[in-house]
């Protein structure tokens, strides 16, 4: 049996190219489909870092390079009173007054609203991180989707 | 490298354990324990939310809204990122003289004593009308009463102004004429209870987004509860509305007169409750019936305002009716109505439906203005900080009004000049005519805020005029006119109290310091007055507190009576509402109530008291349909609207320091239909030209459905594209609010 070491020798280089150019190909598509479908609307979609002066205006953009989290965020109770992407998770480049994270952080951001809330939480379930874990993210619409994830139906005794 | 499986699964359970208890791990790290939490309110805008200023190493680090203030917790998005303005670069800290044209830095000594000398001289020269202060909504109540008195019993000018005249004087004139007395009658609580909104000139989910989030929610609550929206523009207000009446630009009145009439029609008015508590009234102030009412609504059927405001008449009709047959209806206002050539009449018209059918008074039934500014409401109106009133709901023409203010002050009967002052308009003008030739301004930006500002901005620039700004930041446009500037403590660097579109009074604590030499507003205006030559008993002041202790005896005779909040229970308690009249009591939710409004007494034999009317009724006035200033011609085809974004809050002196708010919306653009843009060959992102018969400028086009066609719509916070250099500086004759709404204008692409 060959070993594993001199496969890899051979067609390792293989293992990073062909991943790479499928990337490489599939955003070059991307690019394109969204500049043909979106002929109307000028997506900095392209240029997100090198134009920060008006990277704060997320949605317009995300709608159409992440369309789910876009939509998700816009039928949210954060979306029908627009509290805006920038609130929470701070500028992609980090230059805001907000940390710039996925998941914001409980003390510096969430609690600035939901201090009563979380205080509740935690007198019920101890300490956590992250909100996100029970309350699905940009959920609790107006139209009521919420609370999807079964730790936070569980009852409180 | 070489990994075995088992290696590998050693890894993998080893760096899963690390991140399961990396959790709280992480969570000790981004803590930020706070040294304390200093309770205040919001700096921005009217709804007047309950903030905690979180101050580590005696600086503001954080804030978090305060649970126990109408907001429960709940903050903006601007409120929420509060913090950065404080910190901002652009803080003034020193005084500034202007020599050979320039700002340069000067002692407090130098600063105030030129100031003083130019206000003796001018006043010496010229008499007290040649001097003048320009104050503002965001001033604390202190500082407002207290600028206020210096003028008008110091320095016996009654020119005291502030931006409220561009933000709530029509609200002011459209509770005065119908219920006799100032402010809204009920409270932020009856959103809770209202299962009608009717929601018209406001775009509450941009300019009062707390209280868009409550009605949201009481929505949600209760799915029969309606919204109705009435705006020219379909804002994301719109987007919780059951109905958006989208109309022509300027024909609300026609609307509310046509709703008017059909709720007659239809027998839905509460005869029981009109016959008792209104009395009819035409625009010579004669005194009419019910009968009368119903001939000059004929003018208003639903079809004739259809011609006019392009409105359905069945949606009319619709609409009027759920106004009137939902249990209880609140409306909800703001510059929308306010800022009109007809503000007050405006006004007056939602009171009337009100009125008509009875949801007054009740929990959830009430006519609500909402106000733009934290302390417009409260500070500037209620203290008198304009040039015909005086404190607590008197007026300076009264001479028992006047000799009761004199008496309180410790004056010489009939001393006080009983001359109104100018308006703002009027101020500004005869500054450019060289009439007032000394202008303390406090904590605002008329030289972006005004209309027509081109007009404004050339008077102040003149040569022979002074004009001393106690101002914070040293970026404010109107800087450039100063020829002193003071730097003032911000927001919670001094203590002081705010009142919100809900009488309601809460205390700003003081959390940190302020920077530099900077000084409360409060002691400059004291220390300033000495200079000037005021006798220093009429300004006993150490700080905020001592004149609060004033206030509350001035006003503890009127209805507006602040008896009850003292600074204990405001240091203690998360906002007050007045009146309040002594220290037990929880503050007026609802007034002209027998059993809520302390100022009716308990045996008072009906269930309403109008007591600010003289017959003790309120009024439903004949207001009749009139047009803008300028309306759209074939020249000028177009209505321009100006208004705020949810981002940026009135001259963005403040919110440009947030680098969020900045690139959320880094300039001014123009809002146009996608309509009118596919006729004129706009795109989204092309430049278009902007014309009115005052000035023109170029705007990105933003194309969307939000204006309705034939309307554009540009927001005003930019320094750079100045939109009130396009706008009309026509006035309500009856309160006179500029009309920043309504002009016409002529769209090309450039």
């Amino acid at each position: 049996m060959r070993s594993f070491s001199s496969i890899w020798f051979r067609w390792g280089k293989w293992f990073f190219i062909i991943p790479l150019a499928g990337i490489v190909v599939l955003g070059i598509i991307s690019v394109i489909y969204i500049k043909l479908a979106f002929p109307e609307t000028r997506c900095e979609f392209a240029t997100h870092l090198e134009s920060p002066d008006a990277a704060a205006d997320c949605f317009e953009c995300h709608l159409k390079c992440t369309p789910k989290i876009a939509q998700d965020w816009y039928e949210s109770k954060h979306g029908v009173i627009l509290v805006k992407c920038f609130v929470c998770h701070g500028q992609p480049d980090g230059k805001g007054s907000v940390p710039y994270a996925v998941d914001p952080d409980v003390d510096g951001t969430c609690r600035k609203c939901h201090d009563p809330s979380i205080n509740r939480m935690e007198h019920l379930y101890g300490l956590e991180l992250n909100c996100n874990k029970c309350h699905p993210f940009h959920q609790n619409s107006l139209h009521h989707k919420a609370y999807v994830k079964p730790i936070a139906k569980k009852k409180i005794e | 490298m070489d990994v075995t499986r088992r290696e590998f699964l050693k890894c993998a359970a080893a760096s899963s354990a690390l991140m399961a208890i990396g959790g709280p791990l992480a969570f000790a790290a981004t803590e930020q324990p706070v040294d304390k939490w200093v309770k205040g309110v919001c700096r921005f805008c009217g709804t007047g939310c309950g903030v905690m200023v979180g101050v580590k190493n005696k600086q503001a680090v954080t804030v978090k809204g305060d649970p126990n203030n109408h907001n429960g917790g709940f903050l903006c998005l601007k409120g929420a990122l509060m913090t950065p303005i404080i910190y901002a670069k652009e803080r003034l800290t020193q005084p500034l003289i202007r020599k050979n044209g320039e700002l340069v830095e000067a002692s407090w000594d130098e600063a105030l004593d030129l100031t003083a000398s130019k206000f003796k001289d001018a006043i010496k020269k010229d008499g007290p009308r040649s001097v003048a202060y320009y104050g503002s909504g965001q001033a604390l109540t202190e500082e407002t009463y207290l600028a206020s008195k210096i003028f008008k019993a110091g320095l016996k000018s009654n020119n005291v102004e502030g931006n409220p005249r561009l933000c709530m004087a029509s609200a002011v004139g459209g509770y005065v004429t119908t219920y006799g007395k100032d402010e809204p009658c009920g409270s932020f609580s009856d959103i809770d209870a209202a299962t009608c909104f009717f929601l018209i000139g406001t775009n509450t989910s941009e300019c009062h987004p707390i209280l868009f989030k409550r009605i949201a929610a009481r929505k949600q609550s209760d799915p029969n509860v309606k919204v109705i929206v009435v705006d020219p523009r379909k804002t994301n207000t719109a987007r919780i509305a059951d109905i958006h009446v989208g109309f022509v630009p300027g024909t609300d009145l026609a609307i509310m007169n046509a709703m008017a009439y059909v709720i007659i029609q239809e027998e839905l008015d509460d005869y029981r409750f009109h016959s008792r508590y209104v009395s009819f009234m035409d625009n010579k102030k004669n005194k009419l019936t019910f009968e009368d009412y119903k001939k000059f609504l004929e003018d208003y059927t639903p079809e004739k305002a259809e011609k006019l405001s392009g409105v359905p008449a069945a949606t009319i009709r619709k609409i009027a009716k759920i106004f009137a047959e939902s249990s209880a209806t609140m409306s909800m206002w703001c510059m929308g109505l306010n800022q009109r050539i007809r503000g007050v009449w405006a006004n007056n018209l939602v009171s009337n439906l009100h009125l008509l059918t009875g949801q007054i008074g009740k929990p959830g039934a009430t006519p609500f203005s909402l106000t733009g500014q934290p302390n417009a409401c409260g500070g500037v109106r209620d203290t008198g900080g304009l040039s015909h009133l005086l404190p607590a709901g008197r007026l300076i023409k009264k001479k028992k009004h006047r000799n009761e203010v004199e008496f309180l002050w410790g004056m010489e009967p009939d001393s006080l000049n009983p001359k109104p002052g100018y308006h703002t308009i009027a101020l500004f003008d005869a500054l450019g005519k060289g009439k007032v030739k000394a202008l303390l301004i406090l904590c605002t930006n008329p030289a972006q805020s005004l209309p027509n500002v081109n007009k404004y901005r050339e008077a102040m620039a003149r040569k022979d005029n002074f004009i001393a700004v106690i101002e914070c930041f040293r970026d404010a446009e109107t800087l450039k006119f100063a020829d002193v500037v003071f730097p003032a403590a911000f927001w919670c660097e001094r203590e002081g109290v705010y009142g919100c579109s809900e009488r309601r009074y809460a205390l700003i604590g003081k959390a940190i310091d302020p920077p530099g030499q900077a000084r409360p507003s409060v002691n400059i205006l004291v220390d300033l007055a000495k200079r000037i030559g005021v006798d220093p008993k009429l300004v006993p002041f150490k700080d905020s507190s001592d004149i609060w202790e004033e206030w509350r005896r001035v006003a503890k005779s009127t209805p507006y009576n602040f008896w009850g909040i003292t600074r204990d229970r405001l240091r203690k308690e998360s906002g007050i509402l007045w009146p309040c009249p002594t220290e037990d009591h929880p503050g007026t939710e609802i007034r002209y109530v027998r059993g809520k409004d302390p100022n009716i007494p308990k045996d008072y034999p009906k269930k309403y008291d109008f007591y600010g009317k003289p017959d003790h009724r309120a009024v439903i006035w004949f207001r009749p349909y009139k047009g803008a200033a300028e309306e759209p011609d074939k020249e000028y085809p177009f209505v321009l609207t100006t208004g705020r974004v949810i981002d940026h809050w009135h001259t963005g002196t403040m919110t440009m320091k947030v680098p969020e708010l900045r690139r959320s919306f880094p300039k001014a653009y123009v809002e146009i239909n996608d309509k009118d843009a596919k006729k004129m060959g706009i795109r989204n992102g092309d430049n278009v030209l902007l014309t009115t018969r005052r000035d023109k400028m170029v705007f990105q086009a933003r194309v969307s459905d939000v204006c309705r066609p034939g309307l554009v719509f540009v927001p005003w916070f930019d320094v750079n594209l100045m939109i009130n250099k396009l706008t009309k500086d026509a006035f309500d004759p009856g309160s006179k609010q500029p009309e920043f709404k309504i002009c016409a204008t002529k769209v090309s692409k450039v």
